[in-house]
């Protein structure tokens, strides 16, 4: 019940944020670190000495002749995406305060946080779905209204793309409802729980019903790839996140992909039973085509914005690789697989909140976020600097830090699925590797840009918000199992 | 004498007589007063007590004139949608309306007396009869200005209107030829003279609803006509016409379910299709606009579809026939509210561009609009979403996953168009435009916009509305 009532705080807030005529950035920062510590104590609560399954679980039903109902249930991978959330959204209010944006943004900004933090909890698929298009209207508009160059069109793109990936989430939906319900005779019923549970699927859709198999993993995956993104169904991205304001693009890079990933681990993990090798391969291919198309593509960037875009989506890749071997593989490669791709939603949101946050400081001391323009930075904003050195050293998977724990387990699990296909991934993270540091080269070190004149580092704030982030990532990396335990647990208990 | 006023025969048509009445009193009263307002407020209160009496009078099952006319739950429903229509368009209207509104406010209250008449009728001679009622009201409204717009619009929809006519006639004959009676719950034997019907009947009344390829007028009609009539044209006539296609098509052809399945199939994807893309590069507002009640109408008439399958089910029917009655409801005030929210731009032609900066001037009507374009696109959480929910959940309930893939593309392709809009109104560039965001044009939009997102409650009612559709007569 305490998340729910998290949930409702946050609704509030949301409006609050609305309303609210004056300070609006105060409000929405107070707001969002609220949220962040109360999902903190909850998780402390309820996630200490985790010993499996789901827990809050809660039903209101509103309509059983149609099978509706308001069911909410937390498990570890919606905790810890809860938390990455909450983190990352804070991190996005909190930076964008030099800029003055008005209500509307903090509004949208919070709607969008109530929108992911629905989404996360709940078990019914119509409140998925509701709460799934509830996140893209408001990122949006935020686009949209407060967006940089082309920002109509982009804001377009993106709507466009993921919501036709919506629609074909909706068309699985309905089809998995009308099977339950017409065929499988247990009532109507929009239950995530039962209308993923093997007795159904196993017992019903897998045995001769190749066609509706298809068809219902073809809606998933369209739609959870679109929101990854991941080749091919990628091209909304370059225009989404460099046109959108900075703190959108964090919420976009740590929180927008996060829905991919998890309607990766919660939905199409649980009827694993569907996907047969011919498609496992083909999401694994797709993830290791993303890892290396993208790397490629960034390497040839001289806007960093774009550049960490495309960084971002590299890593994303990671995720349907963990996904195809998490199905290919049995046993502890199946679970380390699992819980390796879900522990990198976690890093990779957090490092790109860092990322995005320290280039965003960057951009608005200096004005500019080309690599061209921005050299050797080091001499003027030492600190930013180094944070944001530190967030392209997590980025690429350095050892010690968040990101290299969940690209270790893995490649670790993957090695026996995917054999000599391995050195792919392997190369995709040497280029990775190389066009972070080269990016890094230019940018930090080296003689200073003095075009660019007197620049100041970041104000006391920033800096610790930075700091906060940085040891967060640093002790995700030493400490892992901080998240990675609960989240193995549970997989090993079968979902 | 007057005994046979309290009889049920006539009882029940109390509602028709008591606007009938008030219709040709307003004429009378027209040679002494002149103001607007009056008449709308006569206007809304007999439409009130019209609603009211339906309700009392209407609301049992009833039959009447040998099964010519039927009451029961199903008519009363989508009676009494209309009526709101009315109400919602009467509302919004006396502000645009300056020279003889005694004449236009008569005409409104027969064409609603006809709206109600049609509602309940089963033959399709009252059908017809009832169609040229609200027809023949229509027409005039439309030329209802004094600009050559107005006229050509008008003008335009009479003369196609007209050949329509003749062709829900000649359809009736032939109905008539098959089956010895005009009576929809016939029972029809020779397959020929019935599908010259189908063909004949879904031409005179696809006319209506606008369907590809008889969409032609609609545009220029819409885009010509005042901004209240051109929102009166494409919700309650479009809900009249659809009802009417419902009953005659899953009634009166329901022995021959097949060919109406291939027939709306084919129609829908075409209709759909056409609008959406149609309606894509279209700049000007009400164009659009229209272009997407093409489209809209399209995911109505996929209702037929779903019903008239072979793979459909009881559960399917139920469910198509809650979509039917939901979608109608929505429908009204998300295609009504967006056409009299056109109003808010001074000028004749509105271009997609000239509702620049409006976000900026009136925060209240943007955010309305939005909403309204959100639910025409279907996203949820608004009313929009539900009624596509449940169309879509009809047709993969029957197996016709082809369909909603189509369908589902469509709305996808859809939500371009609309949000095009979206973005463009929170722009900022303010000058130079001329826009009234008097009360007035504000009022109606964020009613409808309201009604938008509170309407998706209905979806509690599901029980109680699709339990409505045995009026139809019709089971699976």
């Amino acid at each position: 019940m305490f998340i729910l009532y998290i949930f409702i705080l946050l609704l509030v807030m949301a409006l609050v944020s609305f309303i609210a005529k004056k300070k609006a950035y105060a409000i929405a920062t107070v707001e969002s670190i609220i949220i962040l510590i109360l999902t903190i104590l909850y998780a402390f609560v309820r996630f200490y000495g985790y010993t499996g399954g789901m827990v809050s679980t809660f039903s209101y039903p509103i309509d059983t002749s149609i099978g509706f109902s308001f069911s909410v249930g937390i498990t570890p991978i919606s905790m810890v995406l809860l938390f990455l959330t909450v983190a990352i959204m804070s991190m996005a209010i909190f930076v964008s305060g030099r800029e003055s944006y008005d209500r509307r943004f903090y509004g949208l900004m919070m709607t969008t946080e109530a929108g992911l933090f629905g989404l996360l909890i709940s078990r019914n698929f119509l409140f998925f779905y509701v709460f799934w298009e509830a996140v893209i209207i408001p990122v949006f508009m935020l686009i949209a209204i407060f967006g940089g160059e082309k920002k109509e069109s982009a804001s377009l793109k993106f709507f466009v793309y993921t919501q036709i990936g919506s629609v074909f989430l909706l068309l699985s939906i309905l089809t998995l409802f009308s099977f339950y319900s017409n065929s499988y005779h247990h009532g109507f019923t929009l239950n995530m729980g039962k209308l993923l549970s093997p007795a159904f699927i196993s017992g019903y859709i897998t045995p001769g019903q190749p066609f509706w198999t298809d068809f219902i993993l073809f809606g998933f995956f369209i739609a959870f790839l679109v929101k990854m993104p991941s080749f091919p169904l990628h091209s909304w991205l370059p225009d989404a996140y460099t046109a959108a304001p900075y703190p959108v693009t964090i919420v976009l890079s740590g929180a927008i992909s996060l829905m991919g990933g998890y309607g990766f681990y919660a939905v199409i993990f649980p009827i694993a039973s569907l996907v047969g090798s011919t498609v496992a391969w083909i999401i694994i291919g797709l993830g290791i085509i993303s890892l290396i198309y993208f790397a490629m593509v960034a390497m040839f960037q001289e806007n960093m914005k774009k550049m960490m875009a495309y960084a971002s989506a590299a890593s994303m890749g990671f995720i349907s690789i963990s996904l195809g071997v998490g199905i290919l593989s049995t046993g502890y490669n199946t679970y380390t697989s699992i819980s390796g791709g879900i522990f990198q939603i976690l890093a990779h949101g957090l490092i790109m909140g860092l990322v995005f946050s320290s280039l965003y400081i960057i951009k608005l001391n200096t004005g500019s976020e080309s690599n061209l323009t921005v050299r050797g930075l080091f001499r003027e904003m030492p600190v930013v600097s180094a944070f944001f050195l530190g967030g392209l050293m997590a980025s690429l998977g350095l050892p010690g830090l968040a990101g290299f724990i969940s690209e270790a387990s893995i490649v670790l699990a993957s090695y026996e699925t995917l054999g000599l296909l391995i050195f792919l991934v392997i190369f995709g993270m040497i280029i990775t590797a190389s066009y972070h540091v080269w990016a890094a080269q230019k940018a930090l070190n080296g003689p200073y840009n003095e075009f660019l004149g007197k620049v100041k580092d970041g104000s006391r704030g920033e800096i610790a918000a930075l700091s906060l982030l940085f040891i967060l990532i640093l002790l995700l990396g030493i400490y892992p199992s901080l998240f990675y335990h609960m989240i193995f647990v549970y997989i090993k208990g079968g979902i | 004498m007057f005994g046979i006023l309290f009889t049920n025969q006539i009882q029940v048509m109390y509602p028709e007589i008591f606007l009938g009445l008030v219709a040709f009193g307003m004429l009378l009263l027209g040679r002494s007063v002149k103001n607007p307002r009056v008449y709308t407020a006569i206007t809304m209160a007999s439409l009130f007590i019209a609603l009211f009496l339906l309700l009392t009078f209407d609301s049992g099952n009833e039959t009447l004139f040998g099964g010519s006319y039927l009451i029961n739950n199903f008519g009363l429903y989508f009676a009494v949608i209309m009526i709101i229509s009315s109400l919602y368009v009467t509302f919004s209207a006396g502000a645009t309306l300056k020279s003889n509104p005694e004449s236009f406010f008569s005409i409104f209250l027969l064409v609603n007396v006809s709206m109600m008449v049609a509602a309940f009728s089963n033959n399709l001679i009252y059908i017809f009869i009832a169609f040229e009622g609200v027809s023949i009201g229509t027409y005039i409204m439309s030329a209802y200005g004094k600009t050559r717009r107005n006229l050509e619009a008008s003008a335009k929809y009479f003369f196609t209107g007209i050949i329509a006519t003749g062709f829900i006639l000649f359809g009736s004959s032939f109905y008539y030829l098959s089956t010895g009676t005009f009576n929809l719950l016939s029972v029809n034997v020779s397959r020929g003279p019935m599908l010259v019907a189908l063909i004949m009947l879904f031409v005179g009344f696809g006319f209506k609803l606008a369907l590809v390829p008889l969409q032609q007028w609609a545009v220029d009609a819409y885009d010509g006509t005042a901004n209240p009539v051109s929102a009166f044209l494409s919700t309650g006539t479009k809900v009249l016409a659809f009802l009417i296609i419902l009953r005659v098509f899953i009634e009166g052809f329901r022995n021959f379910s097949t060919d109406v399945f291939y027939l709306f199939v084919i129609v829908s994807i075409i209709t759909m299709t056409y609008g959406n893309m149609a309606a894509l590069s279209e700049n000007n507002v009400k164009r659009m606009l229209a272009y997407s009640s093409i489209a809209q109408a399209g995911y109505l008439i996929l209702v037929v579809a779903a019903t008239s399958a072979s793979t459909t089910s009881a559960f399917v029917f139920t469910v198509a026939m809650f979509t039917a009655m939901y979608y109608s409801l929505v429908y009204i005030f998300m295609k009504g509210g967006a056409f009299l929210s056109v109003s808010a731009v001074r000028k004749d032609n509105v271009e997609i561009d000239d509702m620049a900066g409006i976000g900026t001037i009136s925060p209240a009507f943007a955010i309305s609009f939005s909403i309204l374009m959100l639910s025409l696109a279907g996203i949820p959480p608004t009313a929009g979403f539900f009624a596509k929910y449940y169309l879509f959940l009809a047709l993969i309930g029957s197996n016709l996953w082809w369909l909603a893939v189509i369908g589902i593309l469509n709305s996808a392709i859809s939500v371009f168009y609309y949000l095009k809009i979206i973005v463009v109104m929170f722009r900022k560039d303010v000058d130079g435009k001329d826009f009234n965001t008097s009360r007035a044009v504000i009022a109606p939009l964020v009613l409808a916009a309201a009604l938008s997102l509170i309407l998706s409650l209905f979806i509690f009612a599901y029980p109680q509305i699709s339990a409505m559709a045995t009026g139809l007569g019709v089971s699976i």
